[in-house]
């Protein structure tokens, strides 16, 4: 027979409520009753206050966040030196004198970096886990934001967005859109401008490549320019300036500027390419300089086809290609490498190349990278403030419109070729597939330093081989410009 | 190397093979999402459970850098009040780091102290019924423990059960009720209740009316005895209890023998026998802490597994905001630190070093006691009990040795009736 029991449900308090009822029906004068009705979960036995005090409770948790917080304190260098990891270690022992003495914002800045390499290692190291990245992604977006904090804080903002990317896509999301959507065509400017008042990162390229091509050309009637992205053309505003202000030889060559363009693109930010080249034109009539545009569409899969280019005979063919500014849609490599290599089909004079600079890492794998790129953006962000400290608001602009996309487009191109040995450069890929260095001049190089001397003077140009020229901001480098050709003529 | 550029080595070297060589996957740029899943591999195992495990290897091995690297992560990522992950990783976080800085038996008796400062009976009372309401847990143990003692003790006239568990009498009214309503001579009842706790002690004040008054309305005559002058279980002797001639003795262990030191066990189930009881009920959580406690990874991993289970359960039965699924969770986090980071011996403080049924049982057997198999009647009132309540809940019959209560396929409560042999 089974048992009745009603299951586990009957309480000791129970009685109360049947004490109660009793009670109360038998009308006594008895003081030893309940006071409750059933409703009251039976006591009387209610000398102290049932609540629990939680905040007894979880002081002992934060006690415990506190105790694993002192491990990281500045005054136990045991445990910090083997928390903190000394390649990031000493690049910040150079920057900064202060650096010894450190601070709260230092140590928050460390945690951040430390954090973001553990993502990035989650991502793609050896021991991969997808969900550890997560968690350390959503633990870094409660300490960050694009816009407040410091310099640290807000590059850990885009870089925290650039893994969630990443992750967004390997985990099989839709392709992110990198650079991060559209923005408004007067932000653009605004930061365009803005970027280049506040450093040398626009005018060093562009004037490197111009002084390369003007020694290049100086006998030439015809010049033809190709222009892998030519964004708003200031570059061949002051170009054509130096041609037409030539004092010696020939006159001004006539000058024709091919746009390379992607089909497909939308409108752009910058307007369109036939704007430019609208306005380029204006310009050229308006100091004398003989010119014409053309544009040359991009396959859809941005495929280039020599082909496609009008030539002329007789015309001194150079190939200038800007891969440090950002565009507003990442450069797939293979858009590249179909441009250069097409491009040395057509056996031209002068091929100008500038780049961002990224360490050699010989065995960093994605991690190695990531921390380098981390540290290369971290490099660009305090040379803005050191030059503009009060300009918060216009740094954070340029941040949100160029290098928050570029640092989106980097850690992408990082990912992609996470299991490659060793990363190339553009100038390394150029020299590997024959082209040939040409020297930059003592005049180019002075030229740079002269540049540089306008902005703070933590920047620097070196030489870093004969045919290239490396802007730097304190120890590290960050841009290069290098000059090619692919002919044997005596250049 | 010294310990900076090691640890950066481990960073920085991913996949450096035995061949010196980095290793080739198949790398085609445009279709790198297919290749991702190719290179998966364990990638996406739980991060906590991954977390931690490396971290007791790590401790394990002495690995301080390693050590001091994991426990900032999981320190980062981990979080009490977040998901089931962040909490398992947030408690055993707290024992790995009181293992490494030796701060275990000082780390416990303070969350001792704090939670017999903040918690009432009223608090305590609420937070078991309330446990009971969501999850068969503990009403598993009772219902096949009131089940095999009621049907051991059928017939005899004078009864006396003695109750050495966590559970603060909630067992007893279905059986004064049982008794009340099945029998046409309702049989004395003396109920001994053993409390080494001094929360339980001070609960017993609270209890001990509330029984009587219940005893009286079910009309059944009832003595209530409170055994609340041992600091530890293992103290129990024989003559604590004063059995008294002509009593029908039923022992009910319910949580109750892993709170006794390990070396103990055995002398403690010999005192039970000593009493000479009828039946012998006994119901343990499933784990085993107690093997391998020499071996730090190896307890780690079971305590990691069972907790983990424990929480999911916790998770899936209570509303995501319970105070109660909190304080069950804080118990849990003591009972982790009580085993993984103090010594096997630490004065006043009970255990935790849980058996599972096979090896109590081997205990028990050694003492002089066979199994005595559920009945089939007591085996559907728990089935009946289980349809109450969610999803998740079986029953395991794997033979004579008990019955277990199982989440998810997984034996998470062992119940089993002795008699001497």
């Amino acid at each position: 027979m089974a048992m009745v029991m009603d299951l586990g449900f009957l309480s000791y308090d129970d009685y109360s409520a049947m004490d109660a009822v009793t009670t109360t029906t038998t009308t006594t004068t008895s003081t030893t009753t309940t006071t409750t009705s059933s409703t009251d979960e039976g006591c009387n036995w209610n000398d102290w206050s049932p609540v629990v005090d939680w905040e007894a409770l979880s002081g002992d948790q934060e006690d415990f966040q506190n105790l694993i917080d002192s491990m990281i304190d500045e005054n136990n260098v045991v445990l910090q030196q083997s928390i903190r990891p000394s390649y990031v270690h000493e690049e910040y022992n150079n920057q900064s004198p202060e650096y010894n003495m450190a601070t709260d914002e230092d140590s928050k800045g460390l945690r951040l970096i430390h954090l973001l390499m553990e993502a990035a290692e989650a991502m793609a190291g050896a021991n991969k886990c997808r969900e550890l990245a997560r968690v350390i992604l959503v633990r870094l977006k409660e300490l960050v934001s694009p816009t407040d904090g410091t310099n640290m804080e807000r590059l850990a903002a885009y870089f925290t967005d650039a893994l969630q990317a990443l992750l967004d896509t390997a985990a099989g999301g839709a392709k992110h859109a990198l650079g991060g959507g559209e923005h408004h065509r007067s932000d653009v400017l605004a930061a365009f401008q803005l970027l280049q008042d506040m450093s040398p990162y626009v005018k060093f390229g562009h004037f490197t490549a111009n002084q390369a091509i003007l020694e290049a050309v100086a006998h030439d009637r015809r010049v033809h320019i190709v222009d892998y992205d030519i964004m708003e053309g200031i570059q061949w505003a002051s170009l054509m300036q130096a041609l037409v202000s030539r004092k010696d030889g020939p006159p001004a060559p006539h000058l024709r500027i091919t746009a390379v363009s992607r089909s497909g693109a939308g409108r752009r930010s910058f307007g369109t390419i036939q704007e430019t080249g609208r306005r380029l034109t204006a310009f050229a009539a308006s100091i004398g300089q003989p010119f014409s545009f053309h544009q040359c569409r991009l396959d859809v899969d941005e495929t280039f086809r020599p082909s496609s280019l009008k030539l002329v005979r007789g015309e001194a063919l150079i190939i200038n290609c800007m891969l440090h500014l950002p565009h507003f849609n990442y450069r797939a490599p293979d858009s590249i490498t179909s441009f250069l290599s097409g491009a040395k089909t057509l056996n031209p004079r002068l091929i100008t190349l500038v780049e961002e600079e990224m360490a050699p890492t010989s065995d960093g794998g994605f991690v190695g990278r990531f921390m380098d790129s981390l540290h290369h953006f971290s490099t660009v962000y305090d040379s803005l403030e050191a030059g503009f400290p009060m300009q918060s608001r216009a740094r954070a602009l340029v941040e949100r419109v160029f290098l928050g996309p570029r640092i989106m487009g980097s850690l992408a191109r990082i990912y992609r070729a996470r299991d490659e040995e060793g990363g190339y450069s553009w100038g390394q890929w150029l020299g590997a597939v024959g082209f040939r260095p040409v020297s930059i001049s003592f005049a180019n190089h002075c030229q740079a330093k002269l540049l540089l001397g306008l902005y703070n003077d933590g920047y620097r140009v070196e030489e870093l081989t004969t045919n290239k020229l490396v802007l730097g901001w304190k120890s590290r480098r960050l841009l290069s410009a290098s000059i090619w050709t692919s002919q044997d003529s005596d250049l | 190397m010294d310990t900076n550029s090691k640890f950066l080595h481990t960073i920085a070297n991913p996949r450096i093979n035995t061949n010196g060589g980095l290793l080739h996957l198949d790398m085609q740029p445009t279709t790198s999402s297919s290749s991702d899943s190719a290179a998966e591999g364990t990638g996406d195992a739980k991060w906590a459970s991954r977390l931690l495990r490396d971290c007791a290897a790590a401790m394990s091995d002495k690995d301080s850098a390693k050590i001091h690297h994991l426990l900032w992560m999981l320190n980062e990522l981990a979080s009490p009040y977040g998901d089931t992950d962040q909490k398992l990783a947030a408690y055993f976080l707290q024992a790995l780091f009181c293992k490494a800085t030796d701060s275990g038996r000082r780390c416990y008796k303070t969350l001792i102290s704090v939670t017999e400062r903040s918690h009432s009976f009223d608090s305590a009372r609420k937070l078991i019924l309330k446990f009971q309401e969501v999850s068969p847990w503990t009403t598993f143990g009772h219902v096949a423990s009131n089940g095999a003692t009621l049907e051991a003790l059928e017939g005899e006239p004078s009864l006396h059960v003695i109750d050495i568990s966590n559970t603060l009498c909630t067992q007893w009214p279905t059986l004064l009720e049982a008794l009340a309503t099945r029998t046409d001579d309702t049989p004395r009842l003396r109920l001994t209740v053993v409390a080494a706790t001094a929360a339980a002690k001070s609960a017993m004040k609270e209890i001990a009316p509330r029984m009587e008054k219940f005893a009286r309305l079910m009309g059944v005559p009832f003595e209530f005895t409170v055994i609340a002058g041992l600091n530890r279980l293992g103290d129990l002797t024989k003559d604590d209890l004063a059995v008294r001639e002509g009593e029908a003795v039923a022992v009910n262990c319910v949580g109750a023998l892993r709170r006794v030191d390990v070396e103990e066990r055995n002398r403690v189930i010999e005192t039970i026998k000593s009493l000479n009881p009828k039946v012998v009920t006994i119901v343990e959580e499933e784990a085993d802490f107690s093997s391998n406690r020499e071996d730090f990874v190896k307890c780690f991993e079971e305590c990691l597994r069972f907790h983990t289970v424990y929480f999911e359960m916790l998770e899936e039965s209570f509303a995501p905001t319970s105070n109660e699924k909190l304080m069950l969770e804080r118990e849990c986090a003591r009972s982790i630190v009580r085993v993984l980071a103090c010594d096997d011996k630490v004065e006043d403080c009970d255990s935790e070093r849980r058996e599972k049924g096979r090896q109590w049982s081997e205990r028990l057997r050694e003492a002089g006691f066979t199994a005595a198999a559920h009945s089939d009647d007591v085996v559907d009132d728990v089935r009946a009990l289980l349809k109450r309540y969610r999803a998740g809940w079986s029953l395991l019959l794997p033979g004579e040795d008990g019955i277990y209560l199982a989440w998810k396929e997984e034996p998470v409560v062992w119940a089993s009736v002795w008699k001497p042999s």
